[in-house]
């Protein structure tokens, strides 16, 4: 007896030995894999001020990568981490201006073509040189793809001409202003074809660029890790390797910069703020972005369809009260469309602001004295059902009875872009910087559902002044018709215009040359340690 | 009882094409376009439509599926995850050892503090000691994990700096999320071994072993608890099994790459493949648990030897 019961013990020991010892075999294989310099860092072993040879930056984002293929994804941890590794042909500052990157200089030839003329002398990470035609099959490739086929889309395939290894020709299909802006998109990193077509499929997981880290190793769902280039054509980067690292927890996060398991965090949540701003150790960077959040009406539907309505809720919501609870102080409310940082965006436009008389007039001008009942639709962001929450409430000053239906992302997707909403709240990225990309697709007529106007709105002179903006070559006219059609949208209001965003990293105090990209894909060749 | 093992193994077959088949009608039907969530709402619709040729997403239902199991049957090859465009194996492949050590771990702890409490508590029944750890594992029992799971990140991260809160590369970092894990699993295993142990010192034999002068340790650690032990090793198997599957939040919040995290993450986007797979492979392990635990039954109780043909 006392034999079968010792027999059942050590079964059920070495049961769980033998689980916990092969796991760890398994998972040491791709850590063997890193190459053997890379320093492992276990935050609490070694304290980083402490630390005379600290040349590894670790960085946590709130989400892995999906790909480092640029075709194969346009996400934002991807890009972040495809920015240290590709290199664009014009480069787009903090300052969001345009300036040389791969290629030295470009020269619009006639309406439809630019020519531009490369740097000579760039490796990419395989040892390739980069020339015209790497340029070349990049574009094509691109045009290819499912995921930024819209940001090259312009470009003529047909028209793509390799002049000499330095030089080459891109046209486009119509006049298209915002082209320059398009080639500083992180998805236009120019790709080494002989190593696309040898990774084949698994390209995505062996990137090759000419930035100033080469990739290493990924773990899959847990961190990639990167190396400096020595080679790279430009100022070598200053940290030797940098490891980016995958903390969805947003608590988390913080809780890493704090313990100094990680030296940069991005994404830190508003209500981290004040713990990362009155710790000595830790440095708070806030900066806005090119993003915005709104309310949308559908403008096809009663009552809706009359902008009296429309103009009365922008007056009865509090977009103060709003950013200082829900936002908790984060961002700004939003005036218009466009945020601050992105060109020609109308600043000179009046917030609705917070008039209940005024709502309660024009609601009784569009003959709704009496309200009407009607739907919200989010998705279950927190920030997003804190809004509705709060919409509802000041809604019913004006005698709307508001129902706040939160709906998965999937279906949300699905639904706005078939007109089955009331209201509902997205945001946008205008991650060009450039109007075209943050009015086009949510404004023209030509762009209902889908493609990005959910809320159905058609105006003709809009449509006029965003066709004449998008070919026109001369910057002034183009920076008059955005402000025109930005002053239109904000009077006819099809949105209410909600919060423009703020990009807020955390960095310990020894991160030295770190900034922030209004876009939100942080470079990191020139960040050191202290 | 290697028939038995063997019968059991080929009962996976039909369990894997209805899991398969459940899986794949639920994922199909489920509203949300995952070419429109992959591209996210600025994509304009010609390139959804693209994307949605290229995987095939506009085939009928039936294709779909039967391309599927007939892939996985004839090619062993469980296709690429939509999104990250690896196979689907080895993004499983790449999370099961994390998740592997974590649950053995969790369930270890869970398995050293609950069962002698248990056993204790049941042989002191309504004594201070037995009433205390009631309490502690009802706390147990409804704390939160993410909520337990940052108070100890607070205390042995960032107060007492001992362990680190996140991230699986040395045992140091296992512990934190092990004692998450394990807690909670302890509470259920204490709970379940007291009842179980105080339903059987009430028997005859137990009073006839007594009667005959035996000394209670013997009584209690022969007699009792060998009898005890079968709803309690359900239990932990069951615990087991189900932390096999993925603890999301434990992982989430000690930033742990494992099964959970990966599916849910692949819910979210649609990613059906990787979900596909997924769930098959968590059903199997499951499986092969539940397998395992019938098998320990028959080492403990020799009568449940006898059926197993």
């Amino acid at each position: 007896m006392k034999k079968r019961f010792l027999v059942l013990l050590s079964l059920m020991l070495i049961f769980s030995l033998v689980a916990v010892g092969c796991g760890s075999n398994e998972t040491e294989t791709p850590v063997a894999e890193e190459p053997s310099e890379t320093p492992s860092e276990t935050p609490v072993d070694s304290e980083p001020s402490t630390d005379p040879v600290k040349d590894t930056l670790i960085v946590g984002q709130g989400a892995d990568a999906k790909s480092l293929d640029p075709h194969a994804t346009n996400d934002q941890p991807s890009s972040r981490v495809s920015k240290q590794i590709y290199e664009t042909l014009v480069n787009q500052n903090e300052a969001m201006e345009l300036e040389p990157g791969l290629a030295e200089s470009w020269t619009q030839i006639d309406e439809l073509t630019y020519e531009f003329k490369l740097k000579e002398g760039v490796l990419f990470h395989n040892g390739e040189e980069l020339k015209a035609s790497d340029v070349k099959f990049t574009i094509l490739r691109a045009l290819e793809s499912s995921h930024i086929g819209h940001i090259v889309g312009p470009i003529d395939g047909e028209k793509v001409e390799v002049i000499d290894d330095y030089t080459i020709r891109i046209s486009t299909k119509d006049p298209f202003a915002p082209l320059i802006a398009h080639f500083a998109h992180t998805a236009m990193g120019i790709l080494n074809e002989k190593a696309v077509t040898e990774a084949g499929e698994d390209y995505g997981q062996n990137p090759v660029g000419t930035g100033p880290f080469k990739f290493v190793s990924w773990i899959n769902g847990d961190k990639i890790d990167l190396e400096r280039f020595e080679e790279y054509h430009g100022e070598p980067a200053k940290v030797k390797f940098v490891t980016i690292r995958n903390l969805s927890d947003n608590t988390t996060r913080t809780i890493e910069l704090e313990s100094g398991g990680v030296d940069i965090a991005y994404d830190i949540q508003p209500s981290d703020v004040a713990r990362v701003e009155e710790n000595s150790e830790l440095t708070l960077l806030r900066d806005m972005n090119l993003s915005t959040t709104y309310v949308g009406f559908n403008t096809q539907k009663a009552p809706y369809d009359n902008v009296l309505v429309r103009q009365a809720i922008n007056y009865v919501l509090d977009m103060e009260t709003i950013v200082d609870v829900v936002y908790e102080g984060v961002g700004a409310p939003s005036n218009g469309p466009l945020g601050p940082n992105v060109w020609a965006s109308n600043q000179d436009l009046e917030q609705y602001g917070f008039n209940i008389e005024k709502a309660k007039e024009l609601m009784k001008e569009a003959g709704y004295e009496n309200g009407f009942k009607t739907t919200i639709w989010t998705n279950d962001n927190q920030q997003r059902m804190d809004i509705a929450e709060i919409a509802q409430n000041q809604l019913k000053e004006i005698g709307i009875e508001a129902e706040v239906k939160v709906v998965e992302w999937g279906a949300y997707l699905d639904g706005t872009a078939n007109g089955e909403h009331d209201m509902f709240i997205l945001g946008w990225v205008t991650v060009t910087g450039d109007p075209d990309y943050g009015l086009y697709a949510l404004f023209h007529s030509s762009q209902h559902g889908a493609a990005g106007n959910r809320t159905f709105y058609s105006n003709d002179r809009v449509d006029q002044l965003l066709d004449e903006a998008r070919v026109s070559a001369d910057p002034a006219v183009r920076e008059a018709a955005y402000k025109e059609a930005q002053k239109i949208i904000r009077d006819e209001a099809p949105w209410i215009f909600t919060w423009s965003g703020e990009n807020l990293a955390g960095t310990r105090a020894n991160v030295k040359g770190f900034s922030q990209h209004p876009a939100g894909h942080h470079k990191l060749s020139g960040v050191y340690f202290e | 009882m290697h028939k038995y093992i063997l019968r059991r193994l080929l009962l996976l077959i039909p369990v894997m094409l209805g899991v398969s088949f459940i899986v794949f009608t639920m994922m199909y039907f489920t509203p949300g376009d995952p070419a429109r969530i992959m591209l996210g709402e600025s994509a304009p619709e010609a390139d959804v439509q693209r994307l949605r040729d290229d995987l095939g997403l506009n085939d009928p239902f039936f294709i779909q599926y039967g391309r599927y199991v007939k892939n996985a049957v004839v090619n062993q090859d469980m296709g690429r995850s939509y999104i990250t465009k690896r196979p689907v194996f080895d993004e499983i492949a790449a999370r099961f050892p994390n998740t592997l050590k974590l649950a053995s771990m969790g369930v270890l702890i869970a398995v050293v503090i609950g069962v002698p409490i248990g056993i204790i508590s049941a042989t002191r029944q309504y004594s201070l000691f037995d009433n205390i750890s009631m309490v502690v594992a009802l706390i147990g029992v409804s704390m939160p994990n993410f909520w337990q799971g940052l108070l100890l990140i607070i205390l042995f991260s960032i107060n007492l700096a001992w362990l680190p809160s996140s991230g699986f590369d040395t045992w140091k970092h296992m512990i934190l999320p092990a004692v998450t894990l394990g807690t909670s699993s302890a509470a259920i295993i204490t709970r379940m071994t007291r009842s179980s142990m105080l339903e059987v010192v009430r028997q005859d034999y137990i009073r006839t072993a007594r009667a005959k002068g035996q000394k209670e340790s013997v009584v209690i650690n022969q007699h009792a608890l060998k009898n005890a032990l079968i709803p309690v090793i359900t239990v932990i198997g069951l615990q087991f099994g189900y932390l096999l599957g993925g603890a999301v939040l434990t992982e989430s919040i000690f930033g742990i790459s494992g099964v959970g995290r990966l599916m849910v993450d692949s819910i979210k986007s649609r990613d059906m493949l990787v979900v596909q797979g997924g769930v098959l492979f968590i059903a199997v392990t499951f499986s092969i648990v539940n397998l395992g635990v019938d098998i320990l039954y028959s080492f403990v109780d020799p009568r449940i030897k006898s059926q197993y043909k």
